[in-house]
């Protein structure tokens, strides 16, 4: 219909084939085309036979034909048409021929716009009130936006401050699960069926004590959520053996005399607990006492066994939960297992109130040591057997055999010493000092504090020289004072005494002391002059008549003259008999005291 | 008719009648390090100790079927300890309940001479082997974790080729016979180590090549 130039269009059909079914592995399968007879019986279907044709040749005759199954396009003098369709193609040449038709009319009025002779382009004006939307309108959509982004934001708000306050919640209720976690960072815990069991005893770190020292972690349920929740509420609770409740320690105490017989075995004294750390758990507190009921009463079955096994001159006594010993003749050592349950006191042992300064903390705790240090031994490595399939003893015992040790030693290098006589000996030694100390040393950060027995406070300072020099003025005034005691004691007079005497040789460290003493019948005198430095001198003063070559003298003519002290003689004190200064100075005592 | 003398009386008591309880299973070489973890967290509380040990094991062929066997162990680690002689009875049978291993064993030191005196009494090596690895230990019971390896020229333990890609887990208690309450233990502690390792008792005598 357009005179330009015929235009090629290339035509391409789409996929030929349908896809029937697409198999598992991805393989499709095609419908199959239609055959030539399948195609035909389609296009017969297709025609409509009740409606007459208007051409002039006879329809009914040709269907017959199947020639006409061969498209033929361009046949237009086909004696037959197609009704009511024309052929297949025809809507596509009529569109593609109307949009060249389009294309060839824009084409035409553009070129001759550009010539701008016959014809100009113009902006077209824009109608305000046709194109743009009404501001109301404007509005209610920017306001719906707006609310729609308004409510996510306030639902997202919302869940952030649920969370929120649910985990204040949870810290604050302390969730069971939290709890457990911090209970199993500090005690051993295991599971057993559905309970959950834990272990308090010391047989992991090398205790022997059969007792098996299991507690129970039990959930805390009775607690009404409706009414405020406690202050020190916890939902884990223990619960541990019956035998372990309360709280234990051991008392050690000496005494002078003897006690009376029925008293014995009934000391069960409370002490004052202590006010628990903030922030610790009551689980942890109940957990941490009953663990040292525990070592208590592995401490106490200890000595007891070892009371009721070791030969002593003076057999121990264990009544009920105390162990009476005697380390020295009229000196007595008690020790007591004191187990209070915490329900009610027991008073029926002695009504007053108990004397702290009764018992000693020190041997308490070296109880506690020494059990520990027991546990220590038992884990030690010198136990593990090389070769790895021996039987689990010490090391030196495995030598025993091929070595061919003896009775004798094996019992040498063994430790037959055990808990009990320990504690008889830290107790003798605790006495003694008691007994023969004079002074008193307080050591603190920056200096030394001397108390003398009476009252005189002398400060050090750091330099440990002072302290040497001190204790050895100490020592030999010491021993002048000895010297004035044993006087006391022998019937000896003292004729003087000085603790810094002015003669001498000058000492460069303290000062000399020095004391005179007679005998009882005046004859003989002993004095002695001790310095820390210049040492020990005992000089002894005879009387005139036992002294050979004495001075006639023309104004001392009198015989009873004879009987005065006389010259000094110096004493080898060295070769002196005696084992201490103080022996040696009685032996001198007694060797210048004549028998009546 | 006067009594036998004393030597002829059978000797009871004292190491004699030492029972060993057993539970043996293995873990492969990659899950050595999580199960040595867990029993450094089981056990009692130590330095984990390791060895190194040459067993030979010796046996004496009498006119009946089954040889007398004893086993002679030292240590490569520690070149001065004693050596160890092992004696281990039939497993006892009976209480299928019973979860351990159980037979009698007989534990001695020896001086180093061991091995020539056992073959001047008619002992004649069967086998050695060395056995290296780490020793546990909670409360009576020894956990020990080792690797076998076979020696390639006899009397030269330097020489040595690993047997399996595995560990050998033993469980053992040596108890004075009569003890069962050893073996409930046993059985309790093996659950832990459960599913790293399963301990059983594998009886050896069921076993032959």
């Amino acid at each position: 219909m357009s005179g330009g130039p015929a235009v090629r269009i290339s035509i391409e059909s789409s996929c030929e084939k349908q896809v029937q079914e697409v198999a598992l592995d991805g393989t499709e399968t095609y419908v199959p085309p239609l055959s030539m007879s399948q195609n035909l019986a389609k296009l017969a279907q297709r025609i409509d036979f009740s409606q007459g044709s208007d051409s002039e040749e006879d329809v009914e005759g040709e269907p017959k034909d199947r020639e006409w199954g061969k498209q033929d396009g361009e046949e237009e003098e086909g004696t037959v048409k197609f009704q009511p369709s024309l052929w297949p193609w025809d809507s596509v040449r009529n569109n593609l021929r109307s949009a060249l038709t389009e294309m060839c009319v824009l084409y035409d009025v553009l070129s001759v716009v550009k010539e701008k002779k016959y014809m100009a382009l113009d902006p077209v004006s824009q109608d305000p009130a046709a194109g743009k939307t009404p501001q109301v309108f404007q509005l209610i959509s920017k306001k719906k936006s707006l609310a729609t982004a308004a409510m996510i934001l306030q639902k997202g708000a919302e869940k952030l401050s649920k969370s929120v306050t649910e985990n204040q919640e949870n810290r604050r209720q302390r969730d069971f699960n939290s709890e457990l976690l911090r209970l199993r960072s500090q005690w051993k815990l295991r599971k057993v069926g559905d309970k959950i069991l834990g272990d308090l005893s010391y047989r992991s770190a090398g205790s022997l004590f059969p007792h098996h020292g299991t507690f129970e972690v039990i959930k805390n349920t009775d607690i009404d959520l409706d009414k405020k929740i406690p202050e020190d509420y916890c939902p884990l609770d223990v619960q541990i053996p019956s035998d372990l409740e309360g709280s234990a320690y051991i008392k050690v105490s000496i005494q002078k005399q003897a006690p009376d017989i029925g008293d014995l075995g009934t000391v069960s004294l409370f002490r004052q607990q202590q006010k628990n750390k903030a922030g610790t758990q009551q689980w942890h507190v109940k957990l941490e006492a009953a663990q040292n009921v525990l070592l208590c009463k592995e401490i106490f079955a200890q000595l007891s066994r070892e009371a009721v096994q070791i030969k002593s001159q003076i057999p121990h006594i264990v009544v009920k939960n105390q162990i009476i010993s005697q380390p020295f003749p009229g000196l007595q050592l008690s020790i007591s297992l004191c187990h209070s349950t915490g329900e009610k006191k027991n008073n029926r042992a002695s009504p007053e109130k108990p004397k702290p300064d009764d018992h000693l903390y020190v041997l308490e705790h070296n109880l506690h040591q020494m059990m520990r240090e027991f546990h220590k031994q038992q884990l030690s490595s010198v136990v593990i057997p090389h070769p790895s399939s021996a039987p689990f003893a010490h090391k030196r015992l495995r030598l025993a055999g091929p070595l061919a040790y003896d009775k004798a030693e094996i019992s040498s290098w063994q430790q037959t010493e055990g808990l009990l006589e320990k504690m008889i000996k830290q107790a003798k030694h605790i006495f003694l000092r008691r007994r023969s100390i004079q002074l008193q040393l307080n050591i603190g950060v920056e200096q030394i504090r001397v108390v003398h027995r009476d009252g005189r406070v002398v400060t050090l300072s750091h330099q440990e020289q002072e302290l040497q020099d001190f204790l050895l003025s100490q020592m030999s005034q010491h021993q002048v004072h000895a010297v004035q005691q044993l006087a006391k004691v022998m019937g000896w007079h003292v004729l003087s005494f000085s603790n810094h005497v002015g003669l001498g040789p000058v000492e460069s460290i303290g000062n000399a002391s020095a004391v005179t003493v007679a005998s009882p019948n005046g004859e003989y005198a002993i004095s002695v002059r001790n310095g820390p430095e210049s040492g020990c001198k005992v000089l002894v003063q005879f009387p005139r008549s036992q002294i050979k070559e004495l001075p006639k003298s023309d104004v001392i003519q009198d015989a009873k003259w004879s009987h005065l002290r006389g010259p000094y003689k110096e004493v080898h004190w060295s070769k002196m008999e005696g084992r201490n200064f103080v022996y040696k100075m009685e032996l001198l005592m007694a060797a210048l005291t004549p028998c009546p | 008719m006067e009594a036998p003398p004393v030597t002829v009386m059978p000797v009871t008591g004292g190491t004699i009648n030492m029972m060993e309880y057993l539970l043996q299973g293995s873990v492969l070489d990659q899950a050595l390090e999580s199960l040595l973890h867990r029993l450094r967290g089981l056990c009692d509380n130590m330095e984990p100790e390791t060895f190194t040990d040459h067993e030979l094991v010796y046996l004496l062929k009498g006119q009946q079927g089954n040889p007398f066997i004893l086993r002679a162990r030292r240590s490569l680690s520690h070149p001065t300890a004693p050596w160890h002689l092992r004696y281990l009875g039939q497993s006892e049978v009976g209480d299928k309940s019973r979860h351990a291993l159980v037979r009698n064993c007989v534990d001695v030191a020896a001086t180093h001479s061991l091995p020539e005196f056992l073959n001047e009494m008619g002992f004649r090596m069967d086998h050695e082997f060395v056995s290296n690895g780490h020793i546990f230990r909670k409360g009576a019971m020894k956990i020990v974790v080792s690797k076998l390896s076979r020696i390639l020229v006899p009397g030269n333990t330097e020489n040595t080729e690993h047997l399996s890609l595995s560990y050998l887990v033993e469980l053992s208690v040596l108890a004075p016979a009569g003890q069962d309450t050893v073996s409930e233990d046993m059985r309790s502690f093996a659950e832990q180590l459960k599913p790293l390792v399963h301990l059983e008792k594998i009886d050896p005598s069921k076993q032959r090549h």
